[in-house]
């Protein structure tokens, strides 16, 4: 046990001491800073645009649009009486940036509801806020020209509020379909990168003491499987460790939100709102679980990948197998969160080397019941040992070996022989 | 004492072709034990074996009187690989403290015992560099620190010589005699007879995977004996060739180039050759009766398409499996 204690230290203490390492650990919480600050800017006025509007209405409903504009928050409107060459030197405001733009109404407003909007910048955003807001004054000029009452007219535009409730095993929590939405997608994404990039670090490790011949020295001292399995805990335990500071520096940068948009001044309370999905102790267990045992599962065949091939050429093609295996969950992950509960994602959930991704993301959109939990989670069990069991008859041949790497053929009695 | 090393019958296939075959030896303890071959004897494999780095398909190796190889004993046993290698982006004193563990030693010691090592060897102010750093004679001994820090009471070293700088030889000679000055058994393999010849004590010859000779140095000269005579000339060798030619006289000739090594034909008197020479008005810068040297016993047992094998090579060309 002191000698797999040895090679875990090793791989840990040489990984972390490494420039990829902490480039990587400080590159997500930049990340994560970055996208609270963009936020808070938006929220901060980034979004409230300067636009002028050209009233070339008979009924002068310009300063109607003026009002609606400046009541939804998202605008401040100016009017521009209509005349020639208005056009022009309201363009040239846009060009100076004096103007994010202009809206130009006519009576086919109330008519026909067309209006017609320039600006230097046509977002998506805007142009829905906009629309809103036309589409508001435009039901309501409409029903008061035919006599209906003014504040019936207001009542009966009274916008619909949807209370969603997710029913997640059983109880309903008050979660968005949008963020379990996130949720399930940003962990499949998360585990597919994780479980690729220290599955690929492992391979590359026993490439290393391969091409550099240090191996046999080893092997006369630990056993081949002690020293593949010193090898995978050493880099999972780099990869869950990258995975802690991640975690610590985003619960940081959320409880430091306040002083962040008081800096930006902002108002501190109009981004409580803003913060990650609520992520229930279970989802999280369920994370963890699967994501050590797809790690496992996929590290010990990177491990044997690594010591059947003799170089980096070599192992790049040798991994292309093990990779597409994995890719086929990245490329379920929008299916399997679109509808967790079809036939397409059970299945997905009960094949050993999908599980790892179909599973957590099925959980998290709430669609699974314990039982089937379970049941993957022993078949993910059964693979690890099975695969492992292989792998390590692989990497016990392969570690030795110089020369042409080995078909299916000499791998099967590899297998067969170690 | 129980013999550090006794490998009893272990034979070795690898597809289609038997690399040892039904190979015995038994190193006694405290001396210095050499196992020669030419390139593709069987040297590397049999060592292996002895490492419990390959299995045997039949036969049995005992080190230290216990059942199993090289790695159920591996805090009594230093091994050096033919091929061997360190981490290059490890820093000098970490590996030699990661091996060391990987043999059962102490952290904590394997570090006191590793420092001591660097500075005796000349190394201390690399101890904080990165392997990558060091010259391929500082790796080298950085490499044999490795095998000996944990003290073990048996060193095997598998063509130890092969790439090393005079100076490294040296350090390493000196290294492997004071082991057994201090009571331990080294074991090594050699293609290059004149290492064998100055260190060992014991030796075994094999060939194509089976043995042809061992015992002691002079157990197998006197074994394969027959007279010999150095000859050197200094300038003009006068009518040398036709003499050495006269298989009454001369049996067998070994041409170094500088001087050559005569078997002499039963019966032939040494004194006889002399006069011929010295008649035929050759000048002698050497002659001398010796018993025969392990290269030209090595030579006589091989066969020569061994040495051909044996002056081009400088290693063994590769693992195979």
């Amino acid at each position: 046990m002191h000698k797999v204690w040895a090679v875990i230290r090793r791989e840990f203490v040489e990984r972390v001491r490494t420039k990829w390492f902490w480039v990587s650990a400080i590159l997500g919480p930049v990340l994560f800073a970055g996208i609270i600050v963009y936020q808070i800017k938006q929220s901060v006025g980034g979004a409230v645009r300067d636009v002028a509007v050209v009233d070339s209405t008979s009924a002068k409903l310009g300063n109607q649009v003026v009002e609606a504009l400046e009541a939804s928050g998202s605008f401040r409107a100016s009017l521009a009486p209509a005349g020639p060459g208005v056009i022009d030197s309201l363009r040239n405001l846009v060009e100076s940036k004096q103007l994010n733009g202009f809206l130009i109404v006519t009576d086919d407003l109330i008519q026909t509801g067309r209006a017609e909007y320039q600006a230097s910048n046509l977002g998506m955003q805007t142009i829905e806020a906009l629309q809103r807001t036309l589409g508001r004054l435009v039901v309501k000029a409409r029903l008061e020209q035919k006599g209906v009452n003014p504040g019936v007219v207001d009542w009966a535009q009274i916008r619909i509020s949807l209370d969603q409730k997710k029913i997640a095993h059983g109880r309903a929590v008050s979660d968005s379909a949008a963020q379990s939405f996130f949720t399930a997608y940003l962990m499949a994404i998360l585990l597919f990168m994780a479980i690729l990039l220290y599955g690929v670090n492992v391979m590359s490790s026993v490439l290393e003491e391969k091409t550099t011949r240090i191996i046999e020295v080893l092997v006369s001292s630990v056993r081949p499987f002690q020293l593949m399995l010193g090898k995978i805990l050493g880099a999972g335990a780099v990869s869950f460790f990258q995975f802690v500071i991640w975690g610590v520096s985003a619960r940081v940068l959320l409880s430091l939100r306040g002083p962040i948009a008081r800096a930006l001044g902002a108002n501190p309370r109009d981004i409580q709102t803003m913060s990650l999905p609520h992520i229930p102790a279970a989802t999280l267990a369920v994370f963890i679980a699967f994501f050590l045992g797809g790690f496992l599962l996929y590290s010990a065949m990177f491990a044997a990948v690594g010591a059947m091939s003799s170089n980096e050429q070599e192992a790049r093609q040798a991994q292309q197998p093990v990779t597409y295996l994995l890719m086929i969950s990245y490329l379920s992950i929008l299916g399997l969160t679109n509808d967790p509960s079809s036939t397409f994602a059970r299945t997905l959930s009960l094949v050993p080397f999908t599980t790892p991704i179909a599973t957590p993301v099925r959980w998290t959109a709430g669609s699974m019941p314990t039982w089937e939990l379970a049941l993957s989670l022993v078949i993910l069990g059964v693979a690890i040992v099975g695969v492992t069991w292989v792998a390590a008859r692989i990497y016990r041949v392969g570690i030795l070996m110089t020369g042409k790497r080995p078909n299916l053929k000499e791998l099967m009695r590899w297998v067969r022989t170690a | 004492m129980a013999e550090p090393v006794v490998v009893d019958r272990v034979t070795k296939r690898f597809a289609g072709h038997t690399a040892v075959d039904a190979l015995s030896l038994t190193v006694p303890s405290g001396i210095i034990y050499g196992l020669l071959g030419p390139n593709g004897a069987g040297k590397t494999t049999t060592l292996r074996m002895i490492m419990d780095i390959y299995e045997p398909d039949s036969g049995t190796v005992r080190l230290f009187d216990q059942v199993g190889g090289g790695r159920t004993n591996s805090a009594r046993i230093g091994y050096l690989p033919e091929e061997r290698g360190l981490y290059p982006r490890m820093r000098v004193l970490d590996v030699l403290v990661f091996l060391a563990e990987a043999k059962g030693v102490s952290r904590r010691g394997a570090r006191a015992r590793a420092t001591e090592w660097l500075e005796r060897l000349g190394l201390a102010d690399w101890r904080m560099r990165k392997v990558s750093d060091l010259s391929k004679g500082m790796q080298q001994k950085v490499q044999f620190i490795s095998t000996i820090l944990h003290d073990p009471d048996l060193v095997i070293l598998d063509e130890p010589f092969s790439g090393l700088d005079p100076v490294n030889s040296q350090v390493l000679r000196d290294t492997v005699v004071e082991y057994r000055r201090r009571g331990k058994t080294v074991l090594f393999s050699t293609h290059i007879m004149e290492h064998a010849e100055k260190l060992c004590d014991r030796l075994c010859i094999i060939a194509r995977g089976r043995k042809l000779i061992d015992g002691t140095l002079a157990e197998v000269k006197s074994t394969h004996g027959g007279k010999h005579v150095i000859v050197a000339f200094d300038g003009t060798d006068g009518n040398a060739q036709q003499i050495f030619a006269d298989r009454r006289l001369v049996a067998k000739i070994q041409d170094f180039g500088q001087q050559a090594e005569l078997e002499l034909a039963p019966g032939a008197d040494a004194q006889a050759i002399l006069k011929a020479l010295v008649d035929s008005g050759a000048r002698l810068a050497r002659f001398e009766l010796a018993s025969p040297s392990l290269h030209k016993i090595f030579v006589d047992l091989v066969g020569p398409e061994a040495v051909t094998a044996t002056a081009t090579g400088g290693g063994n060309g590769g693992s195979r499996a």
